[in-house]
């Protein structure tokens, strides 16, 4: 997948606003494989919604989303299953990790699936993230920003051709983010993908090619 | 795989699914046992007789004390057996013919004769004799005399008769080779047959010859006897047909409706074992319910870790796999206790219906196996095709 296009796009809960203005709503938006994106939300301007119709977790937009010529609306299971597998990798705003599993379970699972890093390299990236004693602790026993640290992980343990990244940095200090920043950036330069990293304010210190406005 | 199923035997209920295992355990062995039981004492009645198709009826003129005294005829008049063949309900009329001569029985085993009696026979067309044997037959050359008894007679001689002369139960095949020499006396000749004994019948409660045998020694010993038959046998199409209870009642015949009658008894064994059949089916079917109710739980539960495996990458199929497996396993191990279980219950009715029947042949457990398996087949694709749906549910964010 080269290229993601939002065309003319609009969540319906929108349908009824007239006063509109946003870089990404009711226009066309493209975001090409290999680049830097920047969308800057106030919160209740659907960045949310964005993601989670690029994602495909939802479909309760007018306009069109199309991976590069293809229509997403058209799409089967199958065909999401395997873009979520190989193609589209998503850090959740609400992380979506496993309470119930340890922080190395919760990027193993994801692993597991796509066979695509060993555990050398994800207990490389837990120590340079600073959450190396925290391995085999419950997620649920750990803290948000931390939490936050084990979902980019997760993130990275499969191929793609975007990164979406939604507030990944809410909970992390100025470090940490960095870090974070320069792993991300050191994978998808690997894949020679292209990332899309959402923010309300707050957001990682990273040369954007292109910043929208939600 | 070892992960996902970490996270979603979360919420798994071991009560429910122990009420889901007895439920369906009961259910399952009350259907494979009803099944099983039908299918091994079905031949213990049937015998040769194809089930219910064919019901017979023994007809005969009433005998009053005043009829008897005064020798008004009891025999069947040509006329009259033509008009019971005319008869709608009718499918077929045999005469029985008997031997109007003297006839002695002596029996032994081994060639020494034990005991002897006075005796006669009795034959009616071959297609209504419910014994099949390749020695039904007669030939003056050979002079062997083929004879089919009543099953009660061996009834009567195992269970009343042996037991408390503390003789030993005689099988049908010990039967047949017990030797009886018959000695046949009329119109100035004297003749010796053998004897053999080759069948039991259900139907017949008489000492039954070939007809070509009756129909000989008749003409050889008695040739000048009327030959007019006492008893006919009808073969009904219906038996519940009302027509034939008038037509015989008007008639004035009696109809000694024959009690062990295979067709009747095996109707209602089949009524028996479908009654039970459905109960055992109902409990399966609620037992379904439990188990489909507890799975439903089970995913509505864990909808938000379903959700997030499918987010992140995971297949409905892949997610649908753990809960699909626990439900076939459970049913597997059901399926496998009950037949272990029918197999120990059916090896004490076995016995028991052994004692009873000793020439009983069954069939195995595979009719119960078979439907085993075909109700296990059915019940775990609906349990797959359940989970799935439900797990495609949380996919469409319903």
């Amino acid at each position: 997948m080269n290229r993601i296009t939002l065309q003319n796009a609009l969540p319906n809960v929108f349908a009824q606003r007239t006063d509109i203005q946003s870089d990404i709503w009711q226009t066309d938006a493209v975001f090409e494989r290999g680049h830097l994106y920047l969308v800057e939300a106030n919160s209740g301007t659907g960045k949310s919604s964005m993601c989670s119709y690029i994602i495909g977790y939802r479909h309760d937009y007018s306009g069109m989303i199309l991976f590069d010529q293809e229509d997403v609306s058209k799409y089967s299971t199958n065909k999401w299953v395997q873009i979520r597998k190989s193609s589209l990798s998503h850090v959740f705003q609400e992380l979506r990790l496993f309470p119930e599993l340890t922080a190395l379970e919760n990027v193993q699972i994801k692993n597991n699936l796509t066979h695509f890093k060993d555990k050398k390299q994800i207990l490389e990236w837990f120590d340079a993230l600073g959450i190396a004693d925290k391995v085999d602790q419950k997620i649920g026993k750990m803290s948000f920003g931390q939490q936050q640290r084990v979902a980019m992980i997760r993130a990275l343990v499969q191929p793609f051709d975007f990164l979406l990244a939604d507030e990944p940095i809410s909970h992390l200090d100025e470090t940490n983010s960095g870090i974070m920043a320069e792993i991300m950036m050191q994978e998808a330069k690997a894949q020679g993908a292209g990332v899309i990293v959402t923010s309300i304010g707050k957001h990682m210190q990273l040369p954007y090619e292109k910043v929208f406005r939600l | 795989m070892k992960l996902v199923w970490k996270l979603l035997r979360q919420h798994i209920s071991i009560g429910q699914l122990v009420g889901f295992f007895f439920a369906n355990l009961f259910g399952m062995l009350i259907v494979l046992l009803s099944v099983q039981f039908y299918q091994d004492v079905k031949p213990a009645f049937s015998q040769e007789d194809s089930f219910i198709k064919n019901d017979f009826l023994i007809v005969s003129k009433s005998i009053s004390t005043l009829g008897g005294l005064s020798g008004v005829s009891s025999t069947f008049t040509e006329e009259e057996i033509q008009d019971i063949e005319e008869q709608p309900f009718a499918s077929g009329v045999g005469k029985f013919t008997a031997t109007q001569f003297h006839v002695a029985a002596a029996f032994g085993i081994n060639g020494a004769p034990s005991f002897s009696t006075d005796m006669f026979f009795e034959s009616v067309p071959r297609e209504f004799v419910d014994v099949k044997s390749d020695q039904w037959g007669f030939s003056e050359e050979e002079g062997v005399v083929p004879i089919v008894l009543p099953r009660s007679y061996l009834a009567i001689y195992n269970f009343g008769f042996a037991p408390t002369q503390s003789l030993p139960k005689i099988s049908e095949d010990l039967a047949g080779l017990v030797n009886m020499i018959i000695v046949v006396r009329g119109n100035g000749m004297e003749r010796r047959l053998e004897g053999k004994v080759v069948g039991f019948s259900n139907r017949l409660n008489t000492i039954l010859a070939p007809e070509e045998f009756v129909n000989w020694s008749n003409h050889m010993f008695a040739p000048h006897e009327d030959t007019s038959p006492t008893r006919l046998i009808v073969q009904v199409k219906n038996p519940a047909d009302d027509s034939i209870m008038q037509y015989f009642g008007d008639k004035g015949y009696e109809i000694a409706e024959d009690k062990l009658d295979a067709g009747k008894t095996m109707f209602f064994l089949r009524i028996v074992s479908g009654i039970v059949m459905a109960i055992g089916l109902l409990i399966s079917l609620l037992s379904f319910y439990i188990l489909m109710l507890s799975i439903y739980l089970l995913v509505q539960k864990n909808t938000q870790k379903l959700q997030n495996l499918l987010l992140i990458g995971y297949s409905p199929a892949r997610v649908s796999m753990p809960y699909q497996l626990l439900t076939i396993g459970m049913n597997a191990i059901v399926l496998v206790i009950s037949i272990v279980l029918l197999g120990i219950i059916r090896n004490y009715y076995l016995d028991m219906l052994w004692s009873v029947f000793p020439e009983m042949d069954t069939s195995g457990l595979m009719p119960a196996i078979l439907l085993g398996l075909g109700l296990f087949a059915l019940v775990s694709i609906i349990n797959v095709v359940a989970v799935r749906s439900k797990v495609m549910k949380i996919w469409k964010n319903k």
